[in-house]
C-alpha cells in the first residue's frame, strides 16, 4: 500500500506490526516471529562481511514437506535416517522435524524397535 | 462397542518350513474368529534381517496381519498363543484405530483447507504485502 518494493511473493502470515509506519522506524529486527528474520540480512548485517557472515540454511520438517498423516513403523527405511550411527534418535534440532512429527517419529521408531525392525542399539 | 484395528506382526524362525507357518496362521485366524474377531488381511513378509539378535538368530521369518475385533480379550487370547508356540521368537500387536482415525482427520481438514485456498489467497496480498515489507524494512 504504502511503498511498491514489497516483494514479489505475498505469504499470508499476518505480522503483529500492522502499521507500516512505526515498522519503518529504526530498530524493529528483534521484533519478528519465532522464525525470526534470520535469512535477509539484519540492520547491522550486511557492512561486517567479516567472520560470522555464514548464513544458516532453514532446515525445515521432510514430514510436513511431504504432508505425512501419519508415521509407518513399518518402513524402516523411511526412519533408519533420523537415527544415530549407534541407533540413538536423532533430536529435532539435528534434523529440523516439527514437534508434532517428532513426537509421532518416536512413537514410530519405538515401536520398530520392538519388532526388531530397528535396532535398540547398535551391535559391534 | 465400537470396532478396533490393530496391527499383529511375528517372527517365526527363520528355517521354519513354509507349510507350518501356514499352519500357524490358520490357527490365529481360527482363534480371532473364535473370539468374536476377525483377520482383515494376512501378508508375509518372508526372510528378512532383524535389527539385533533374537535367540541368537539374525533372521527371521516375518508375519504382518491385520486384526479388526471391537472386543479386548482377542489380543490377548492370539498373544497367548502366539507366546506358546515354538516357531515363533517375536511378536506384537499394536492398536491402531485411533491413529488411522486421526490420519483421516487431517487429511479431511487438509482438502477443505486447499478447496478453500483459492479464494482465500486472493484478497491477502495488498495487507501481507505491507507486513512482509515491514518486516524486511525493519
Amino acid at each position: 500500500m504504502a511503498e511498491e518494493r514489497a516483494p514479489q511473493q505475498a505469504p499470508p502470515a499476518p505480522p503483529p506490526a500492522a502499521p507500516p509506519a512505526g515498522a519503518s522506524g529504526s530498530s524493529g529486527a528483534p521484533g519478528g516471529g519465532p522464525s525470526g528474520p534470520r535469512p535477509q540480512g539484519r540492520p547491522g548485517g550486511p557492512p561486517k562481511r567479516g567472520k560470522r557472515s555464514f548464513v544458516r540454511k532453514k532446515k525445515v520438517c521432510r514430514f510436513c514437506v511431504d504432508k505425512v498423516d501419519f508415521i509407518d513403523y513399518k518402513k524402516a527405511e523411511i526412519l533408519a535416517p533420523f537415527l544415530q550411527e549407534r541407533g540413538k534418535i536423532l533430536p529435532r534440532r539435528m534434523t529440523g522435524t516439527c514437534a508434532r512429527h517428532q513426537r509421532w517419529l518416536t512413537v514410530a521408531i519405538k515401536r520398530a524397535q520392538n519388532i526388531a525392525l530397528l535396532p535398540f542399539a547398535a551391535e559391534l | 462397542m465400537e470396532e478396533r484395528q490393530y496391527d499383529l506382526i511375528f517372527i517365526c524362525l527363520p528355517d521354519t518350513p513354509e507349510p507350518e507357518i501356514d499352519k500357524i496362521i490358520s490357527t490365529i485366524e481360527h482363534a480371532a474368529a473364535e473370539k468374536g474377531g476377525k483377520i482383515e488381511s494376512v501378508n508375509k513378509w518372508g526372510r528378512r534381517r532383524m535389527a539385533y539378535r533374537v535367540r541368537k538368530m539374525r533372521e527371521g521369518y516375518y508375519v504382518y496381519m491385520v486384526l479388526k475385533s471391537s472386543r479386548g480379550e482377542v489380543v490377548k487370547e492370539l498373544e497367548r498363543r502366539l507366546k506358546v508356540s515354538d516357531a515363533v521368537i517375536k511378536y506384537l500387536t499394536i492398536r491402531l484405530d485411533e491413529e488411522l482415525k486421526r490420519q483421516e482427520k487431517l487429511k479431511r481438514h487438509r482438502e477443505r483447507r486447499a478447496a478453500r485456498r483459492p479464494r482465500k489467497t486472493a484478497p491477502p496480498p495488498a495487507s501481507s504485502g505491507a507486513g512482509e515489507q515491514a518486516a524486511a524494512s525493519a
